[in-house]
């Protein structure tokens, strides 16, 4: 992956001699068993049907994507899936942004800040980490909720408001838990980028008589967008996903499209169709990754 | 020639390892059961007493389990199935006849909840707890009566409500309000049951079938319709949250025990059913998840703080149905909730 996105190609200098290739097959195992083979069995489950028990049946049929794309009494294309999936796409969408308007300059300062420092701004970036994301979920209702830290805080004690703020089971709540969690992906990457920029590129367009904005636009931004680009995947791709957190936070009034996938195997007995939903999604993300290496690609040249 | 080696070395390794496990074989039992509903004091207590290490492994709803053990590959010996997964299970002839010789604490049971239409004979399952769905009213916020889902979805309670995260549950509840049975989802009553979800659906603030007393003890909501055994639970912490089954009828679920058919150790797992029917064993079940026991003779042990809970024990006469297996209607009614829930941004 990091290959495809920023650094160097560097095949068709070396061939991994025997040594490379042992060195490798973990790895390459690992993605056999456990990325490979279950998207295989997707893809072929989305093709299959069900029994009255939920049993898959290998009987071909095209009725899950169907039921994906086109409406089932006008048979023209839109659906309630597709409708979920935009809205999916919108929070998780926003959520990268807002990920990126408050962590790139975080990443910035902890790479420009002093070497010592650096460790000390890095772990207290990871620490979240060491604690498992359902339970940090959990806190933020604690903290949110009407009876919550946040409200009783706002209302007991400074009186700044008369009645209860509703701030859990929202939109608001959704996107809030997503860039909370995701935040660091984007912050990392983006560090590795800025610690590895050379100074003195940047003093050199000051030095050519470039304001603040023109060296980061022409200068900072290009060289750390290997970095922008990775951490961008990094938070779209799971929080397009993401189910935990919405059902959670959002209250599962406005499903997105991993609660839907969910809800398929765990209660509407269909795999077959949670296997296309599935699909749909790899498809998308396939189209993003394309889309974003082609960019990196035709911006290094 | 190292890599030879190395590979030699490998297989060896290989080759052990299955031995190595024979070597510390010793009795076990593999319960597969609902995250949550069996107490660790219970399967403790069955390994000091008998022996037997117990293997739990957990799942979140029937349609889960179900499609694991359908799958094959598995060798779990004990299940936890509500009743109209017992009942799909005996259709496909996935369950052990027990033998009741093993298992003579099946005395404790109240008759009235054996042989039920899901499990006739009462060859393939015994009980394990009883509940129902019914409305939870924070009687502090909510001063009108509340008697039935008509009051619940009357509009004056928009977003102050949480219900269960169950398209099943969801639709029964619709249908009970025309007088529909929870078992008979033909397309046209499901056609019936459309627009009184299109009322009802947004004025649900939180969907939640893991946990859905959070949300009424945080505050963000006044009312529920939950698992008898989260609102047994409220009233403990808070006299304020008061039970109502619905006046329209409510669902009554009996979640059972089971043995699949071919399990590896059958008699552990009768073992295991007739150790928790003890009434000293059942009642720490009670302890924790307070449904409706039905174990007669536990509930003689119970406090009587325990046997007061209108949730766990509803007095009066109420309507309740059970579930039966609707097979393939489960995706017709998980595309009606979907497209529901969906059409609710649309407007």
């Amino acid at each position: 992956m990091q290959a495809a996105i920023g650094v160097p190609e560097t095949s068709g200098s070396r061939r991994p001699g025997l040594l490379g290739w042992l060195l490798m097959t973990p790895m390459l195992l690992w993605l056999a068993a456990f990325v490979i083979a279950p998207t295989l069995i997707l893809l072929v489950y989305s093709f299959c049907q069900r029994d009255d028990l939920g049993q898959v049946v290998y009987a071909f049929t095209w009725e899950n994507y169907e039921r994906i794309f086109f409406d089932p009494d006008t048979g023209k294309f839109g659906s309630t899936y597709l409708t979920v999936f935009l809205r999916s796409i919108l929070y998780a969408g926003l959520t990268t942004v807002i990920c990126l308007v408050v962590g790139y300059p975080v990443a910035w300062f902890i790479g420009r800040a002093p070497e010592g420092r650096r460790n000390l701004l890095l772990t207290l970036v990871m620490i979240p980490f060491w604690t498992s994301f359902l339970i940090r979920t959990y806190a933020w209702i604690t903290i949110l909720s009407t009876n919550g830290l946040l409200n009783s805080f706002l209302v007991d004690y400074t009186r700044l408001i008369a009645e209860p703020f509703e701030m859990l089971y929202t939109p608001g709540a959704v996107v809030l838990g997503l860039v909370y969690s995701y935040l660091p992906f984007l912050i990392l990457p983006v560090y590795g980028s800025v610690e590895k920029l050379d100074n003195s590129l940047v003093e050199a367009a000051f030095d050519l008589g470039a304001g603040p904005v023109r060296a980061f636009q022409k200068v900072i931004l290009p060289l750390t967008q290997p970095g922008i680009v990775a951490g961008i995947l990094l938070v779209f791709i799971p929080s397009l996903g993401m189910f935990a957190i919405t059902q959670l936070m959002g209250g599962g009034t406005e499903p997105t499209i991993g609660e839907v996938i969910q809800n398929q195997f765990l209660q509407a007995r269909d795999w077959p169709f949670g296997a296309a939903l599935g699909m749909t999604i790899v498809l998308l993300f396939a189209v993003v990754f394309w889309c974003t290496s082609r960019r990196q690609n035709a911006l290094e040249n | 020639m190292k890599t030879t080696r190395l590979l030699v070395a490998l297989a060896l390794l290989v080759t052990a390892l299955p031995t190595y496990g024979q070597a510390k074989k010793k009795q076990v039992l593999n319960l597969f059961c609902w995250s949550e509903y069996v107490p660790q004091s219970v399967i403790d207590g069955f390994t000091k007493e008998t022996g037997i290490k117990v293997n739990v492994e957990n799942y979140a709803s029937n349609e889960e389990m179900l499609s694991k053990l359908l799958a094959g590959g598995s060798n779990y010996d004990l299940v936890q199935p509500s009743e109209y997964t017992v009942e799909a299970l005996i259709k496909v002839d996935k369950l052990e006849p027990l033998n009741f010789e093993a298992i003579p604490n099946i005395k404790n049971i109240d008759p009235k909840y054996m042989k039920l239409p899901f499990d006739p004979e009462g060859k393939y399952s015994v009980p394990w707890m009883v509940g129902t769905v019914g409305i939870v009213v924070n009687t502090a916020k909510v001063k009108t009566p509340i008697t039935g889902y008509k009051d619940v979805f009357d509009g004056t309670h928009k977003r102050r409500i949480v219900v269960l995260n169950d398209a099943r549950e969801i639709v029964t509840w619709a249908l009970a309000t025309v007088g529909v049975s929870a078992n008979d989802l033909t397309p046209e009553n499901l056609e019936k049951a459309k627009p009184i979800l299109a009322n009802w659906l947004p004025q649900v603030k939180v969907y939640d079938s893991d946990s859905p007393k959070t949300a009424l003890l945080n505050g963000d909501v006044d009312l529920g319709i939950v698992w008898s055994g989260e609102a047994a639970i409220l009233w403990k912490k808070n006299k304020k949250f008061t039970y109502v089954l619905p006046a329209e009828g409510a669902h009554q679920f009996i979640d059972s025990l089971a043995i699949p058919k071919g399990a590896p150790n059958k008699e552990n797992a009768e073992k295991f059913i007739n150790y928790i029917l003890k009434p000293e064993v059942s009642v720490l079940v009670s302890e924790d998840f307070p449904y409706t026991n039905p174990n007669a003779e536990a509930v003689k042990l119970l406090k009587p703080e325990q046997r007061a809970n209108p949730a766990s024990y509803p007095t009066g006469e109420p309507k309740l149905e059970t579930f039966k297996d609707i097979g393939k209607a489960a995706k017709d009614i998980d595309v009606l909730v979907t497209d529901l829930k969906a059409a609710k941004k649309k407007k």
